[in-house]
């Protein structure tokens, strides 16, 4: 199916994503296990290397430009598990691939109100 | 033969779990949620069930990309709860319906199914959050479960009549199953989000509020819908709703929707319930 084309902001994960995001997102399902998590705190870069990222995608994950992990195929129920490591909410994920601050993000897009 | 009591749909959104864990669930943020399930949990402590037929995706816990099963079916003794980068969550381990299991795997492949048939594998909160929504935090699951796993992850992921036809071989196979259970089945996932590109953060209430009814009273048009459909109506993660699908086409074509809740949003999700009973 070819709706990634069709709907507008929508990436769909589909073969070119998987094929693209695949070391990425293997990375990522490694943090699943406590040794791997360890080992990324202990030293993201050679962690990263270990899987042969790009240098583009090492930037990105190193960057926790979410946006650009997604661009580069990363699948975000893989690359949440960055955010298990590195404690980030999965809303500033959200907003800041909508390019949004997050209280607008939250406002705007999840229906919140507003605080204060 | 063994008896379908119920079908329930639910959302299986990952902080509800996290929210439970952390003692959240009286926090205005939550409280609404969870007040919605106590007519839903209500429910299960009456029906009774024996077993739980659950239809859920994998978000990149159990499966990684290296093989993608289409759909797969449990037919394990016992199911962990697996690691999903945050350790291991205090929940009790779930038992499987192992002779169950097989049989519906043996109801598939005749009727032209092709599972994965898996011998030894953990869930993710796919099928935990639904079980704490439904029962609670016991000690001890009261029911034995049948796991179904469905790819919403990487497309191609199956049709929306593809789940149909699953859900009326799930009828057969418990029809035709010569136990007394009284069986419940839960399908999971939605309703509207979109977690990735640009339009993260998609809710569509609208939509998500007819799908409550619809699915009871008039599931057709969501049979009939393209995988494009639900992802514009429901946002990208939101296509998850095609496995209510295989809860529904299991029920009989006339049901009472017997309780009904909706909240948006839980986390970034609009995330609802229902609980259908075959009607007379």
């Amino acid at each position: 199916m070819s709706a990634a084309a069709t709907i507008p902001d929508t990436p769909l994960f589909d073969r070119a994503g998987s094929i693209r995001g695949y070391r990425i997102n293997k990375m990522a399902m490694a943090l699943g296990q406590p040794a791997n998590r360890a080992a990324f705190k202990a030293d993201e870069e050679a962690y990263l290397d270990s899987f042969g990222l790009s240098a583009e995608e090492k930037s990105a994950v190193m960057g926790r430009d979410w946006h650009e992990m997604v661009r580069l195929g990363g699948n975000l129920f893989f690359i949440l598990k960055i955010s298990a490591v590195d404690p980030t909410p999965i809303t500033r994920i959200g907003a800041a691939q909508a390019s949004m601050e997050h209280e607008d993000f939250l406002h705007l897009r999840l229906g919140k109100k507003r605080n204060g | 033969m063994a008896k379908i009591i119920g079908g329930l749909g639910t959302s299986h959104v990952p902080s509800i779990g996290a929210a439970l864990d952390k003692g959240l669930r009286d926090t205005p943020d939550w409280k609404p949620f969870f007040d919605g399930y106590e007519a839903g949990k209500q429910w299960m402590r009456d029906a009774k069930p024996d077993i739980a037929v659950v239809v859920f995706n994998d978000h990149g816990n159990t499966f990684f990309l290296d093989r993608v099963p289409t759909f797969a079916v449990g037919v394990a003794e016992t199911y962990n709860p697996v690691d999903e980068g945050w350790g291991p969550r205090a929940i009790p381990a779930f038992e499987g319906a192992v002779d169950f299991s097989w049989h519906f795997v043996d109801k598939l492949v005749d009727r032209h199914f092709d599972p994965m048939v898996c011998r030894e594998i953990e869930v993710d909160h796919g099928l935990q959050v639904p079980m704490e929504l439904f029962f609670g935090r016991p000690d001890a699951w009261p029911v034995k479960v049948l796991p179904i796993w469905v790819n919403t992850i990487q497309y191609p992921i199956p049709t929306p009549q593809r789940c149909w036809d699953m859900g009326k071989v799930l009828r057969e196979a418990i029809e035709s199953w010569p136990g007394d259970e009284r069986v419940v089945i839960l399908g999971t996932g939605g309703l509207s989000h979109q977690l990735q590109g640009a339009r993260a953060g998609f809710i569509n209430q609208a939509a998500d509020r007819a799908w409550l009814d619809g699915i009871a009273n008039n599931p057709e048009p969501y049979r009939a819908m393209s995988r494009e459909d639900y992802v514009e109506q429901f946002g990208s993660e939101g296509a998850e709703l095609i496995m209510w699908l295989v809860m529904r086409a299991a029920m009989n074509s006339d049901v009472n929707l017997v309780h009904k809740h909706y909240h948006a949003p839980a986390s970034m999700t609009g995330a609802g319930m229902v609980v259908l009973e075959n009607a007379a």
